[in-house]
C-alpha cells in the first residue's frame, strides 16, 4: 500500500465527520436560505430570503451591532492583554500568583461569566445595590444602564473580560521567546521606552496578537449565548437574531434564518479579513 | 572622545548569594579600545549592560569624563552597544535596520538616507540596503550591526563578543574592518570576548575578568611576560609552573638556582616562564643553561610542543621543528631559559 493510500485511510475518519457534519449543514443550510425546502413545498430555488434580509432595517441594526461588539471586544481585549503581558513578563514578589490569578478565568465558561457579570452590573445587581447604598445614587435603578443595553456595555464586558487571558497568554509565551534583548538594542540606538515598544516589541509580537484577535474577533461575532442572555431585545445580535428566525413557528420565516447564518459565516470572513489587513497596515505605517 | 570609568562596579542578580560581578574598577581612556577578557558567566556582558544603562548595578558607579552616568536613561548615554548576535530588528531592511536610531531622533527622512548610504559604503555593503536581514550572511548581518550603532556617532561604542559567530576566514576580515573603523572614527570601544588571541590582537588594553572580579588590567604583552597570578597566566597559555624560592635575584627550584630579572618578588612563589620562551641549545652567552631530556614530543605543523623533564619537573616547550627534527624520547637535549623570560608568581 503506498504512503499516499496509507494517509488518505488515516485522514479518512476524521475527514468523514468533518465533511458530513460541516460540509453537509452548510450544503444544507445554503439550499434552504435559497428557498428551497421541499418538506414545505418550495422546490424553486431563489434569492428571496437574501433579499428580504438585505433589505430589512432590523437585520442592518443587528449587523452594526454584532460588528461594535466583536471589533470593540477585540481591540479593547488585544490592547489590555498586551498590557498585562508587558507586566507579567518582568519578575517581581508573586508573579507566580499574579500569573494564575490572570489565567483562572479562562477555566470559567462563558455563560458563568455572563450570569456574574448580570449579577454584578444589572440595575438590580450588586454595584447598583453598593452604590445605593453609599448614597451614589437615589436607588438602584439609577445605576448605568450596562446590561440588555442598545450599546451592548455588559456583553463587551463578559467578552473582555473573557478573552484577556487567552490573548494574554499568547502574547506574553511570545514576549518571552523574543526575550528584551531586540528592545535593549533599540534603547542604546536612542529610543525611548515607549519607541522601543511602539517600533521594535510591537512588530515582532504582531503576528502573536493579530492571530489571537482573529479568533477572538471570529469567535464574538458569531457567538450566540452571550448576546442572548445580556444583549437587549432590539437591536439583537445577528446569531440572536437567526435563532430567532430558526425557532420561528412559521417555517416559512426558516430560509430567512439560514440567509442569515450564511450571512454571518461570509460577513466574519469578510470581517476578519479586512481587520487583518487594517490592523497589519496600521502596526507598519 | 569619552574617557570611561567604571568604580568598584558590582552586580548580585535576584536570588543570587555570589556577585556576578565584584567591585569592578577600571579606566578606559578617551579613543581606547579595550577588551573586557574572561570565560562565560564571569560578568563581562554585565559590565557592558550596566555601561550601557541595560542593567543596574548593586553598587559602584559608571562615569564619562569623570561624570557619573548612572541616573541617565540608556538612550542619554551617548553608549551603543551591539549584541553577539547582531539583534537586526527582522521586520525591517538592511537601511531601514541601519537608520534606526536616527529615526528615533527624528532626523530628517532625506538625511536618514544619505547618511545611510555613507554607512552602507564604510562596511562595505553600498548594495544591500533593500535586502531583509534573513538574506545576509553572518558577516553581513555583523557590518549592519556595526553600522547601525556608528550612524549614530555613540561616544562610546560595545561590542559584545563581536566575532564569535563568525567563520574562522569573516573573523579576520571582520577583525581588520573594526580595528580599522576604531582607529579612523576614534571612537572609545569596549568589546568583551572569551578568546584571549582575539583580545590581544584588536584591543589597545585588556581586562582580564574571573568569578567576576578584575584579574588584570594591562597592555596585552604584560599577560604573557608579567601575569599576576597563577590563573591569569594559565588563562593566557601558561603552562609551567615550578615551586620554589626566590631572594630577588636568583629562583631556587627543582631546576637548580635560575637568575632572574631585575624586580623580580622575593619569598617563596611559582617560577613560570611562557612555552614559547624556551631556547632549544646552549648559545655562549647563554644563561640558565639546564640540561633536559624529552618525555614527549607533538608535531603540529608549523611548530613542535615538547615536554621535558628537568630535574624530577616536567616543562613544555614550543620548539621550531626544525631546531628538534632529530631526537626522540629519552634523549638528551640542551636548553637554556633567558632571565627576562622568567617571571614569579609569590605564593
Amino acid at each position: 500500500m503506498s504512503d499516499r493510500v496509507k494517509i488518505f485511510l488515516l485522514l479518512l475518519p476524521a475527514m468523514s465527520f468533518i465533511v458530513l457534519l460541516f460540509f453537509g449543514g452548510l450544503a444544507i443550510g445554503l439550499m434552504r436560505s435559497f428557498n428551497y425546502m421541499p418538506i414545505i413545498g418550495l422546490l424553486e430555488p431563489n434569492l428571496e430570503a437574501y433579499f428580504k434580509i438585505f433589505t430589512s432595517a432590523e437585520f442592518l441594526r443587528s449587523f452594526l451591532l454584532t460588528f461594535h461588539i466583536a471589533f470593540t471586544s477585540t481591540v479593547i481585549s488585544s490592547v489590555l492583554a498586551i498590557g498585562a503581558a508587558l507586566l507579567l513578563r518582568r519578575q517581581f514578589i508573586g508573579r507566580a500568583v499574579v500569573n494564575f490569578l490572570f489565567q483562572l478565568n479562562l477555566t470559567v465558561p462563558h455563560l458563568v461569566g455572563a450570569i456574574g457579570i448580570l449579577y454584578l452590573f444589572s440595575q438590580s445587581g450588586t454595584f447598583a445595590r453598593l452604590a445605593a447604598e453609599w448614597g451614589m445614587i437615589s436607588r438602584p435603578r439609577d445605576f448605568p444602564v450596562l446590561v440588555f443595553d442598545p450599546y451592548a456595555i455588559g456583553i463587551i464586558l463578559q467578552y473582555v473580560w473573557k478573552e484577556i487571558p487567552f490573548i494574554g497568554i499568547i502574547v506574553l509565551a511570545n514576549m518571552q521567546s523574543l526575550g528584551e534583548d531586540y528592545e535593549s538594542v533599540a534603547r542604546s540606538l536612542g529610543a525611548t521606552r515607549w519607541q522601543a515598544f511602539r517600533h521594535v516589541l510591537l512588530p515582532l509580537i504582531f503576528p502573536g496578537v493579530l492571530s489571537a484577535s482573529v479568533i477572538v474577533f471570529a469567535f464574538t461575532f458569531g457567538a450566540y449565548e452571550i448576546p442572548a442572555i445580556l444583549g437587549a431585545n432590539y437591536p439583537a445580535a445577528l446569531p440572536v437574531l437567526a435563532y430567532r428566525k430558526y425557532t420561528d413557528v412559521d417555517l416559512a420565516a426558516r430560509p430567512e434564518a439560514m440567509a442569515m447564518a450564511i450571512v454571518i459565516a461570509v460577513l466574519s470572513a469578510i470581517m476578519i479579513y479586512i481587520y487583518v489587513r487594517y490592523t497589519r497596515r496600521r502596526i507598519r505605517s | 572622545m569619552t574617557q570611561v570609568s567604571l568604580k568598584e562596579l558590582t552586580k548580585v542578580y535576584q536570588g543570587a548569594t555570589e556577585p556576578s560581578l565584584d567591585r569592578l574598577s577600571l579606566e578606559i581612556a578617551s579613543g581606547e579600545l579595550a577588551a573586557l577578557l574572561g570565560p562565560s558567566g564571569c560578568g563581562k556582558t554585565t559590565t557592558m549592560k550596566m555601561i550601557a544603562g541595560l542593567l543596574e548595578p548593586t553598587s559602584g558607579d559608571v562615569q564619562f569624563g569623570g561624570r557619573s552616568i548612572l541616573h541617565e536613561k540608556p538612550e542619554k548615554r551617548g553608549v551603543v552597544m551591539v549584541f553577539q548576535n547582531y539583534l537586526l530588528f527582522p521586520y525591517m531592511n538592511v537601511a531601514e535596520n541601519i537608520g534606526f536610531g536616527l529615526k528615533m531622533r527624528k532626523v530628517d527622512k532625506r538625511e536618514i538616507s544619505r547618511r545611510v548610504g555613507d554607512m552602507l559604503s564604510l562596511v562595505k555593503l553600498p548594495d544591500l540596503g533593500s535586502r531583509r536581514p534573513s538574506e545576509l550572511s553572518g558577516g553581513q548581518q555583523q557590518r549592519v550591526a556595526l553600522a547601525r550603532a556608528l550612524i549614530v556617532e555613540p561616544d562610546v561604542l560595545l561590542l559584545d563578543e563581536p566575532l564569535s559567530n563568525l567563520d574562522a576566514h569573516l573573523r579576520f576580515e571582520m577583525r581588520d574592518l573594526i580595528r580599522g573603523l576604531q582607529q579612523d572614527l576614534k571612537i572609545t570601544t569596549i568589546f568583551v570576548t572569551h578568546d584571549q588571541e582575539e583580545a590581544v590582537v584588536l584591543a589597545d588594553k585588556v581586562a582580564l575578568i574571573l568569578d567576576g572580579r578584575l584579574k588584570q588590567y594591562a597592555g596585552a604583552e604584560e599577560f604573557y611576560n608579567r601575569p599576576v597570578d597563577e590563573a591569569t597566566a594559565r588563562f593566557f597559555g601558561g603552562q609551567n609552573f615550578v615551586q620554589g624560592h626566590s631572594d630577588g635575584s636568583r629562583f631556587e627550584s627543582a631546576l637548580g638556582a635560575l637568575d632572574l630579572p631585575e624586580g623580580a618578588a622575593t619569598g617563596p612563589g611559582k617560577l613560570t616562564f611562557r612555552p614559547e620562551n624556551v631556547r632549544i641549545g646552549h648559545a655562549e652567552a647563554s644563561r640558565n643553561r639546564l640540561t633536559a631530556s624529552l618525555s614527549d614530543k607533538l608535531f603540529m605543523g608549523t611548530q613542535t610542543r615538547l615536554k621535558l623533564r628537568v630535574g624530577g619537573e616536567l616543562i613544555d616547550v614550543v620548539a621550531n621543528p626544525n631546531e628538534v627534527a632529530g631526537i626522540s624520547n629519552g634523549d638528551e637535549l640542551k636548553i637554556s631559559l633567558p632571565p627576562s623570560s622568567l617571571w614569579v608568581l609569590a605564593n
